[in-house]
């Protein structure tokens, strides 16, 4: 942290609206890079509807909606962690945030059990099993992983920036006054969210 | 106009850190910029280097001074190198960061430590270049494209490669999303959009390709990596993957990253001309707005560079329209450019020599653009040494000669030291006429039929690769001049102390030779736009004396 | 004139169009600026003249363009319509790219290292690669067209005069690339069915004889 108190010892520059707006420039290339995955999707999905059509049938739509729950709700216990700290009530605010990591954390497990039953059934890429099938299906299911992979990878990180907020809570560095990088996490976690409701209809509900 | 007694300048000043530390964890947005700045010439020492070689190899047909597979590794680097390490940096991040801040009147850019992550990413990206070169395997040899399948079959590294080029692309992110919050933010009071120097301008368009495009290319060679990792198919055709989709999603990145790289030269050659004509700049708006139109119609002609892949009629005849179109907002600067040395006052400094050399170069760049971009011409010509010839002329004689003209425009300010004037116009003139020699035998066999990435060819070309090496040689002479203009100028004990040496009227030329640490004592207050020239008369009684 | 026997003019009418428009406008860009640059300069001591811009002079430097450009556009397309659809009694040559050789396969099976066709006759060439990428490349006939593992491609052209001509390979595809040549040989109709001829029965001989080695 020497680096900032180098610079906070000059001049301190604060500008949240600044912060708030790089953010959501943050999240916009976000959007595109998982943008660009969906565009994958939707050629392959063009290409191999039939195949894509059995092998979606494969995958736990119950499962997938129970996580889409879990998910829903911890982007409502983050809002309700953010309005605690604005109207200054800090225990409340970190109850949330570590329900908030809870439910992530519930969604991971839930997601971990998916993916080894999907691997014990030798449905992985590579597997014999899979290179069996046709071409479609090594798609989707090549598809499935890299995506709900890197959503998961997303998960993960966002799990530990809400971790490190709530220390920051604890600490006091976020405050009712200077509230900005829970902000920040929350926004990033609803993101993680949004994108959960985009996977989920695209692999579990459309088949 | 002389220097006051001011603060320390950046420097010199203590932070918390010393010795390398003060550098290498300082968020100063100067001594970031002048971090990237040593990088970028490192590697580009580089990347001539490497290109030096290739044009050895094929002074003859035939093995000349290395075997097939090191020239294929050869190419591939020397296009990762120059793209990703030198000319996509090259002056957002080293001239954007150092000036852009002092330009709109700003203390520092709007989050000063995201920058400083930034510079570290580029290093990390450039260390596993770098370490892809060393391990076992050899250096990647796919192009840097890293088109698949061949990308996927290659044994050679090209992991490392894949990492490194995204890990670029994050830092790159990061830059442009730095600058546009800086842009819209930090403005000082008055300086209003359209009071706004038009490098500022450039680089605002420059950044939001940059966030918005990089990530595409993020995910593209992650997807790669993967592949590679796993073999989950996305792109391989014996899982059913799609090759072409790979190219599809890798230029729409690559081809507006050819606008992140010219867009900012663009306007370090508009900050240029004005002042070296000593008179305000011609079609202000008509510049700026074509900046913009540039980011946006450059977002929408990537498949131009896969005409020969067999994509839908209605698909190449669309994107060939829209080629043809996006020329036409650089031809408007052009001739903005032009108009604006009408009845000037001009002085012809080595930046100006600079920005004339930018503009002719890039006009035969963007010209034999169009010739490619006209679909029967592109099927002959299309992966041949035209389009090399052209990329090099965009590319380097673009971006290239507009680095150095922003080096040589604004190094008494970054450095308080003056170099030789004479010495640096020899130097441009050796340039130019090193890179012509260079390159334009290049247009001409690429149109009798020589295709690009050949190791060997046939004898008929050989007068055109002969005058082609022997331009190499005079181009790095001229680098070698350049150069050492610059470092006896850094060397030399006379401090320059004239802050304003090109009567210019943008924010730069009022602060102190090597800036202190927050530019401004008082932020300014802007009342007029970047290029009202009142001192006619004054200018020159000054050149007299 | 047979239709698309003028490819490689119009093509060749596209590349001077455009190059000849664009080397006269750089001959003006280049012009002004040099003499601009004598004529303004600071050491004749004039004051400069601040000039703001000029609407109607920026309207016409956009339009004029603009139409320049769509001549262009319109010159490359009328020479690319052609080469997108074959006529129909092409002949068909199967052309199959790998690393790092050309196999060229006929109707009949006989197969070759060079691509004979006759003269003035539409040939019809559909691509394949067993590998990575290639691109099919007749610099003397000005086209290309790229070789794909998991896609077929084709192209036709039409020989007007007979000779030999190169056949590269333009998509980098690694070690010896450069070394993917190949030759287009344009005989006379007489001749080429001749060839063809010749190659049948050396290819009969070859199963007949390759068979018998089997039966032993």
């Amino acid at each position: 942290m020497s680096v900032v108190a180098e610079h906070i010892s000059e001049h301190v520059h604060r500008d949240d609206l600044g912060s708030r707006m790089g953010i959501w420039l943050f999240l916009f290339t976000e959007l595109v890079l998982f943008g660009g995955m969906f565009l994958v999707y939707a050629v392959y999905r063009f290409t191999y509807q039939q195949e894509f059509h059995v092998a979606a049938k494969e995958l736990n739509t119950l499962i997938g909606t129970l996580n889409t729950l879990i998910l829903l709700t911890s982007s409502l216990t983050m809002v309700l962690a953010i309005v605690a700290i604005r109207k200054d009530n800090k225990f409340l605010s970190i109850f949330f945030q570590v329900i908030t990591i809870f439910l992530a954390f519930g969604f991971m497990v839930n997601k971990y059990f998916e993916w080894m039953a999907k691997i014990h059934h030798g449905i992985y890429p590579g597997s014999e099993t899979l290179l069996a099938k046709g071409n479609g299906e090594i798609l989707f299911f090549g598809l499935y992983y890299v995506m709900t992979g890197l959503h998961g990878l997303h998960v993960l990180i966002g799990m530990v920036l809400i971790g490190v907020m709530t220390r920051f809570t604890m600490k006091g560095t976020v405050n009712s006054d200077k509230y900005i990088h829970l902000e920040a996490a929350g926004l990033y976690w609803h993101l993680v969210d949004i994108i959960w409701i985009f996977l989920f209809p695209l692999f579990y509900l459309i088949t | 106009m002389h220097d006051k007694e001011q603060s320390v300048s950046y420097l010199d000043y203590k932070g918390k850190h010393s010795g390398i530390f003060a550098w290498i964890l300082s968020t100063d947005h100067k001594r970031i910029g002048l971090l990237y700045l040593m990088a970028s010439l490192l590697f580009f020492a580089v990347g001539v280097t490497f290109g030096f070689l290739m044009r050895l190899e094929l002074i003859a047909p035939g093995r000349t001074i290395m075997d097939a597979q090191t020239y294929n590794s050869l190419f591939t680097l020397h296009g990762i190198i120059m793209i990703f390490l030198f000319v996509i940096p090259g002056l957002p991040a080293v001239f954007g960061n150092f000036f852009l801040p002092i330009l709109i009147g700003a203390k520092d850019v709007a989050f000063p430590r995201l920058n400083l992550l930034s510079w570290w990413l580029y290093v990390l990206g450039a260390l596993l270049a770098v370490i892809s070169v060393f391990l076992p395997g050899g250096p990647a040899d796919t192009g840097w494209t890293f088109y698949i399948p061949y990308s996927i079959r290659s044994t050679t590294n090209v992991m490392p490669a894949l990492i490194a080029a995204f890990i670029l692309g994050f830092s790159s992110i990061l830059t442009g999303l730095n600058f546009i919050v800086t842009i819209h933010r930090m403005r000082a009071p008055g300086m209003t959009f359209f009071k706004m120097p038009l490098f500022a301008w450039s680089l605002y368009a420059t950044a939001w390709v940059q966030i918005l495009a990089t990530p595409i290319i993020g995910i593209t060679l992650l997807l790669v990596t993967i592949e590679r990792m796993f073999g989950v198919g996305l792109f391989d055709p014996a899982l059913g993957g799609d090759p072409v989709l790979y190219q599809h999603l890798f230029w729409i990145y690559s081809h507006p990253a050819v606008y992140i790289m010219i867009l900012p030269a663009m306007g370090v050659v508009t900050e240029i001309i004005p002042v070296f004509s000593h008179r305000t700049i011609f079609g202000y708006k008509f510049i700026a707005f074509s900046s913009c139109a540039i980011a946006l119609f450059g977002s929408m002609v990537w498949a131009h560079h896969m005409f020969t892949v067999g994509m839908s009629e209605t698909a190449q005849v669309i994107f060939s329209l829209l080629t043809f179109l996006v020329a036409i907002p650089s031809a408007i600067k052009v001739f903005n450019w032009v108009a604006t040395l009408y009845k000037g006052s001009i002085s012809t400094d080595a930046p100006l020599l600079y920005a004339l050399g930018f503009i002719f170069l890039f006009s035969i760049g963007g010209f034999t653009g169009l010739i490619q971009g006209a679909l029967s011409v592109n099927m002959h010509i299309h992966d041949t040494s035209f389009i090399v010839a052209h990329f090099h002329y965009v590319m380097f004689g673009g971006t290239g000669f507009g680095i150095f003209a922003a080096m040589h425009y604004w190094f008494p300010k970054m450095f308080g030291k003056m170099y030789n004037m004479k010495t640096a116009k020899v130097g441009f003139w050796t340039l130019f006429v090193g890179f012509n020699t260079l390159y334009f035998p290049m247009f001409v066999m690429g149109w009798l039929g020589m295709p690009r990435r050949y190791f060997d060819y046939l004898p008929e070309f050989q007068i055109y690769h002969f005058i082609s090496t022997i331009g190499s040689w005079i181009l790095i002479v001229g680098l070698i001049i350049m150069f050492t203009n610059f470092i006896k100028a850094l060397r030399s004990k006379t401090s320059y102390t004239n802050i304003n040496p090109w009567s210019g009227e943008t924010l730069e030329w009022t602060v102190p030779n090597k800036p202190p640490l927050e530019n401004f004592e008082v932020i300014p207050t802007i009342t007029a736009g970047p290029y009202e020239y009142k001192d006619n008369d004054e200018i020159l009684t000054k050149e007299d004396n | 004139m047979i239709y698309g026997s003028n490819h490689i003019d119009l093509v060749n009418d596209a590349f001077w169009f455009i190059t000849g428009i664009s080397a006269l406008l750089l001959f003006v860009i280049t012009f002004l600026m040099i003499y601009f640059v004598f004529k303004y300069n600071r050491k004749k001591g004039k004051k400069a003249v601040n000039i703001e811009g000029n609407t109607k002079l920026e309207i016409l430097w956009t339009v004029i363009p603009v139409i320049l450009v769509m001549a262009m556009f319109w010159y490359g397309w009328i020479g690319y319509r052609d080469l997108k659809n074959p006529p129909k009694d092409a002949m068909i040559v199967k052309v199959t790219a790998q690393m790092w050789k050309w196999t060229f396969e006929y109707d009949n099976g006989v197969k070759a290292d060079s691509l004979y066709v006759p003269v003035n006759r539409a040939i019809q060439v559909n691509l394949h690669s067993l590998d990575v990428n290639h691109s099919f490349f007749i610099p003397a006939f000005r086209f290309k067209r790229d070789v794909l593992p998991n896609k077929n491609n084709s192209i036709w052209f039409l020989p007007a005069n007979v000779g030999k001509f190169d056949i590269a390979c333009a998509e980098y595809c690694g070690l010896s690339h450069s070394a993917m040549y190949s030759k287009v040989i344009v005989l006379p109709q007489q001749e080429f069915d001749n060839w063809l001829k010749t190659e049948l029965v050396k290819k009969n001989a070859s199963v007949t004889q390759s068979s018998a080695v089997n039966r032993k």
